[in-house]
């Protein structure tokens, strides 16, 4: 558990990091709070030759509301998130999501935009990412880009960063009024990696009938998936028992799923079902958590 | 005899001495040790195959590199060290030896090939990745059933079929009693494969002491003496000249009473290269190669009578013994335990087994908590509730019927073993009203088929063998394994006491519980009493921690003693009270005239007599000092029991378990200090329920562990874990000094069949037989599924 050789460097602004991506390209790897990035290169799995830390770039440490969304610079502490009042009032489904990553200890540390650019998947916020189309921000010395974020997960551990780049900072969408939003997951054990977990998010109309449901699930071997047909099949509807199971039956067989010494495959599958049915249940309820509305 | 006068110290909580320097963090575990500036260190160069043959090694590119010293193979550790052989004496063992790097041929993932000595541990590491080895892959054994076939690849060439162990019993009438029997249960039990997984791994220092002839050898062990004992043999160097410290040990599980290949190569190569060799192993390495356990599949039969009383069982038995027997316990720990144990609290007077250990290319078994007790309790217990579904008699009440009544001790069970005292049926009582068992029943029967969550209750009688003393260890074979412990105490000069014990706790608060049996037997304030252990150089020798056995062997050994030194205490107090010897009561560190209680002196006065430092000279024919050594031999073994109750909801859907109520009654014979009791107990049950519900060590079909690391090793974590309700009875040992009956493994032998019991029970209205661990929702769900399959199926 003794990382192989690198050289580490700390610029204190974001030019100076960039300028380090410039340099070192591939070879050079982003620390942030180091959660998943320093246990890989402890086991040797990851061996960058450069590593740059972004921990004195005081300008990438900020969570702003901004008109049409809630930005987490680079260097925003999961912990900071979750607790921010924004963020708990306009972007509940972030927040609950963020209860679910590592522990506390871990968020302390973690940072928001460091689980997404690592797109574990079993990590929580890629699916988050996923179902509110947030905004990616890549930044290198060239310029600025916005990447959304379906186009940002490429595959497990895989983004489509170039070696230059850096996620700057992601902006997730307001919940409109009218939004419940629920994200559950769940595992072997009570804390720690799931086998399978979902993030929703709904939106009524007036009538009570789901206006747009916004959907993402995650369940083995590949990154998080967005469930766009079973959004669609959703729209207009009046959430019930029987609607939500044929929705969890419909998202199962859109998704990929893999069997590991975990789980195997057809309890991921069985699970993404009733996990749908019974997150589109407590949006339906009630019992999820209400957005602010405007 | 304890002074009626004295306050008593055993059966109190008394704060642990350990706790607040461990609290602050200011524990010294074996990285703590600051190593000398000349230190070097090593790392392992491990097999990246099951089975190999070693064709060449190549370590130019490892010794190029700065800062390595040297690098050794199979052949340089050869002309070191011998190889270690375990000596187990029993019949149907096949001994094997293993060198301490492999020689021509590696037998599991992670067996080391090469060692690296350097500057750094990082340097190390870096030229570990350097050496190249050419192999030849051969065909693996890995899983146990393929292992145990006449077609199955050998682990070792001079072991037919791979059977390093085998061994049959059959008691006299076994054959008629089971043939006339109207009933027979059987069922197929399989245990996942499971480590202790110690928060801190293993690791040692090993340092040429001031005049640079001898040893000094820390290390992260429960067995100080034992390792000792080996390391001069194995190295050939003078026992006297080795001394062997255990620092703070942070976990041990048994996992840490075993001696291990890595401490004989740091210290051969510190007494070699002249220069501190330290090793500190990382959790990848711990998981692949430091002991793993349970790998076991047994297969029971009992006949039964129309009440389900057993009439007879069978056993037939099969443990994973790895790719080597493990020292100091071997491969027959597991085979020789489960198989003897299983009879447990029951009147079963008729048994018959068969036992074997088989070698497969996979980590060493050994000794983890509990040994072979959670298994074979797992399955007697999991074959009670089978009895009661097959009959339609509760199984609370197959147990009532088949347990050892109160009347019927002492007892001598099917084999032989005495259990002297007990309360197997109090027990039971007991845990049934405190987890409300009737009632829960006549819910359960109530429950309906759209419920969300299935609910089940499990059971679990068992007794613990615990204390073990040399004839324990004699009767297994174990002959490495001494039985007994000592302890020495000095009334010093000031009148405190010192107490020398010959174990090495890993957090079971000895410093606090060994003050308390002295403090009153002695007649002496605990305050008063200062208990250190764990360094060969200062501790009489001892058989050290592991199997239950602290409170019984060194306990017993620490009466003794002061037995002994009260004895000569009186005798100078009697002389300065002026007073019959009788007359003297030792208490609270003093000596008072029973007659006359105002008249005393305390234990000062006595001692400054005794080391001739005051005016008035020893009494004629007494010898100078105030100390004492007494060796205890326990008996044969000492039986704690107990009861866990367990209720578990598993969803419908999910088939995720939950505990919703975990009661526990316990009977260890008499408390020390119950806190630390508690401790154990709560202790132990988390590793059963890690053990029952998620953890599985994953070997693939070519013999690559899946899962060295803890994030795809689960263990519990506070979430997964219930409030858990204990009572306790005491029933003191009879056969035991001072009645102690031992409670290290208690908690995980109960809790690994009760939770198992709980969800087979929740699940049974499904038609789903639940018999494997772990019981991960996958699992469970793939058995409801199969069950409805085959539902639909016979419907149409």
């Amino acid at each position: 558990m003794k990382p192989a050789p690198f050289e580490f460097r700390a610029p204190t602004s974001l030019d100076g990091v960039l300028e380090e991506l410039r340099e070192h390209g591939e070879a050079a790897r982003i620390l942030a709070g180091g959660q998943s990035l320093v246990p890989l290169m402890n086991l040797r799995m990851l061996q960058p030759s450069v590593l740059v830390s972004i921990n004195h770039c005081k300008e990438l440490s900020y969570i702003r509301s901004e008109e049409d969304g809630l930005a987490c610079g680079a260097l925003a502490r999961q912990w900071d998130v979750e607790h921010d009042r924004v963020a708990m009032e306009r972007c509940p489904l972030l927040v609950q999501a963020l209860h679910h990553v590592g522990a506390r200890s871990n968020r302390n540390r973690g940072t928001v935009c460091g689980s997404l650019a690592h797109a574990d998947p079993l990590a929580e916020l890629p699916a988050v990412a996923l179902a509110l189309d947030a905004d990616m921000i890549a930044a290198s010395s060239a310029g600025r880009r916005v990447v959304p974020a379906r186009e940002f997960f490429v595959g497990a551990l895989e983004n489509s960063l170039r070696p230059d780049e850096m996620l700057e900072a992601v902006r997730f969408p307001y919940a409109p009024a009218r939004s419940r939003s629920c994200f559950i997951e769940l595992g072997n054990r009570n804390h720690g990696f799931a086998i399978a977990g979902v993030a929703l998010q709904v939106t009524f109309g007036e009538d009570g009938r789901c206006s747009r449901a916004r959907l993402a699930v995650m369940g083995g071997e590949n990154i998080a998936r967005r469930a766009t047909d079973t959004e669609t099949a959703l729209a207009g509807s009046v959430i019930d028992e029987a609607i939500a199971r044929e929705a969890g039956r419909m998202t199962a067989s859109l998704v990929d799923v893999a069997g590991d010494f975990h789980a195997d495959a057809a309890y991921r599958r069985e699970l993404v079902a009733v996990l749908v049915e019974r997150a589109l249940m407590q949006v339906a309820s009630g019992a999820a958590l209400n957005a602010r509305s405007n | 005899m304890i002074a009626p006068g004295h306050p008593r110290s055993i059966g109190k909580h008394v704060p642990r001495r350990e706790d607040p320097y461990l609290l602050r963090g200011e524990g010294r575990f074996l990285d703590d040790i600051a190593e000398p500036k000349d230190t070097l260190f090593l790392s392992f160069a491990m097999s990246p195959h099951a089975h190999a043959r070693i064709l060449a090694i190549r370590t130019d590119a490892a010794r190029a590199l700065p800062g390595v010293v040297d690098v050794y193979t199979a052949e340089d550790m050869a002309r070191l060290v011998k190889p270690i052989r375990t000596v187990i004496e029993i019949q149907g063992y096949r001994a094997s030896s293993r060198t301490v790097l492999a020689q021509g041929e590696v037998r599991f993932v992670g067996e080391h090939v090469a060692v690296v000595v350097a500057e750094d541990p990082y340097i190390a590491q870096d030229a570990a990745e350097l050496i190249e080895v050419d192999y030849e892959p051969l065909p693996a054994a890995v899983r146990l059933e393929e292992a145990d076939s006449e077609t199955a690849p050998l682990v070792h060439e001079d072991i037919p079929r791979n059977v390093m162990f085998e061994a049959a019993f059959a008691s006299p009438d076994f054959q008629s009693a089971f043939q006339s029997a109207e009933t027979i249960v059987s069922e197929t039990f399989r245990t996942g494969r499971v480590a202790g997984v110690p928060l801190e791994p293993r690791g040692c220092l090993a340092l040429l002491d001031h005049v640079a002839d001898s040893l000094l050898f820390y290390t992260s062990t429960q067995i100080p003496h034992l390792a000792r004992t080996a390391l001069s043999e194995i190295l050939d160097f003078p026992e006297p000249r080795i001394r062997v410290v255990t620092p703070e040990v942070g976990g041990g599980f048994g996992t840490k009473a075993q001696f291990y290949t890595e401490e004989v190569v740091t210290a051969a190569l510190a007494l070699n290269l002249r220069r501190p060799i330290k090793w500190v192993q990382d959790r990848r390495e711990e998981l692949l190669t430091s002991i793993h356990a349970r790998d076991h599949i047994y297969r029971l039969e009992a006949a039964i009578d129309a009440q389900g009383r057993i009439k007879a069982l069978r056993t037939d038995l099969t443990t994973n013994a790895g790719a080597y027997s493990s020292y100091p316990f071997g491969c027959t720990l597991e085979a020789t335990g489960g198989a003897r144990m299983i009879v447990g609290p029951y009147d079963i007077r008729n048994y018959a087994f068969r036992t074997r250990a088989i070698a497969t290319h996979t980590c060493p078994s050994g000794a983890y908590r509990g040994v072979a007790q959670p298994s074979c309790f797992m399955a007697i217990e999991g074959l009670m509730d089978r009895i009661g579904r097959k009959l339609g008699i509760d199984p609370a009440t197959v147990r009532q019927r088949n347990l050892i009544r109160n009347e019927q001790l002492p007892y001598t069970n099917v084999l032989g073993v005495r259990y002297d005292t007990g309360s197997y049926e109090e027990c039971l009582r007991r845990a049934l009203e405190r987890i409300d068992y009737w009632n829960f029943r006549k819910q359960q029967a109530e429950a309906r088929d759209d419920d969300e969550v299935l609910r089940g209750i499990g059971i679990c009688c068992f007794t613990e063998v615990a204390g073990a003393g040399s004839g324990g260890w004699r009767v297994r074979g174990l002959t490495k394994v001494p039985g007994f412990d000592s302890a020495s105490i000095k009334v010093e000069p000031t009148g405190k006491v010192t107490l020398l014990v010959s174990q090495a706790a890993a957090g079971q608060g000895h410093l606090t519980t060994f003050a308390q049996v002295l403090a009153d037997y002695l007649g002496v304030k605990v305050e008063d009493v200062f208990v250190s252990e764990g360094d060969t150089g200062t501790a009489p020798y001892g058989t050290n921690t592991f199997a239950s056995r602290g409170a019984v062997a060194a306990g017993g050994a620490v009466i003794k003693a002061a037995q002994s030194l009260r004895q000569k205490i009186a005798r100078i107090a009697a002389f300065l009270l002026d007073v019959d010897v009788e007359r003297v009561e030792l208490t609270e560190s003093k000596a008072i005239d029973k007659e006359n209680p105002e008249k005393s002196v305390d234990f000062r006065q006595v001692a400054q007599i005794a080391y001739s430092m005051t005016s008035v000279a020893l009494p004629q024919g007494e010898s100078f000092g105030l100390e004492v050594v007494e060796m205890y031999d326990p008996p044969l073994a000492t039986w704690p029991n107990a009861v866990h109750a367990v209720v578990v909801a598993v969803d419908r859907r999910t088939a995720k378990v939950s505990i919703e109520k975990y009661v526990v009654v316990h009977d260890s014979g008499r408390l020390i200090n119950p806190m630390i009791v508690d401790g154990q107990i709560h202790g132990g049950i988390v590793q059963g329920i890690g053990e029952a519900l998620m953890e599985q060590i994953v070997y693939d079909e070519d013999g690559q562990m899946l899962n060295a690391n803890l994030l795809d090793y689960l263990m519990p974590m506070a979430l997964d874990v219930p409030r858990i309700d204990i009572s306790h009875i005491e029933t003191p040992s009879i056969d035991a000094l001072g009645g102690f009956k031992g409670v290290g493994e208690g908690g995980v032998i109960g809790a690994v069949p009760a939770v198992t019991n709980a969800v087979a029970d929740a699940l049974a209205k499904t038609g789903a037989n639940i018999n494997r661990l772990p019981l991960r929702p996958s699992y469970l769900l793939r058995e409801m599924r199969r069950q409805q399959a085959g539902m639909d199926g016979d419907r149409q």
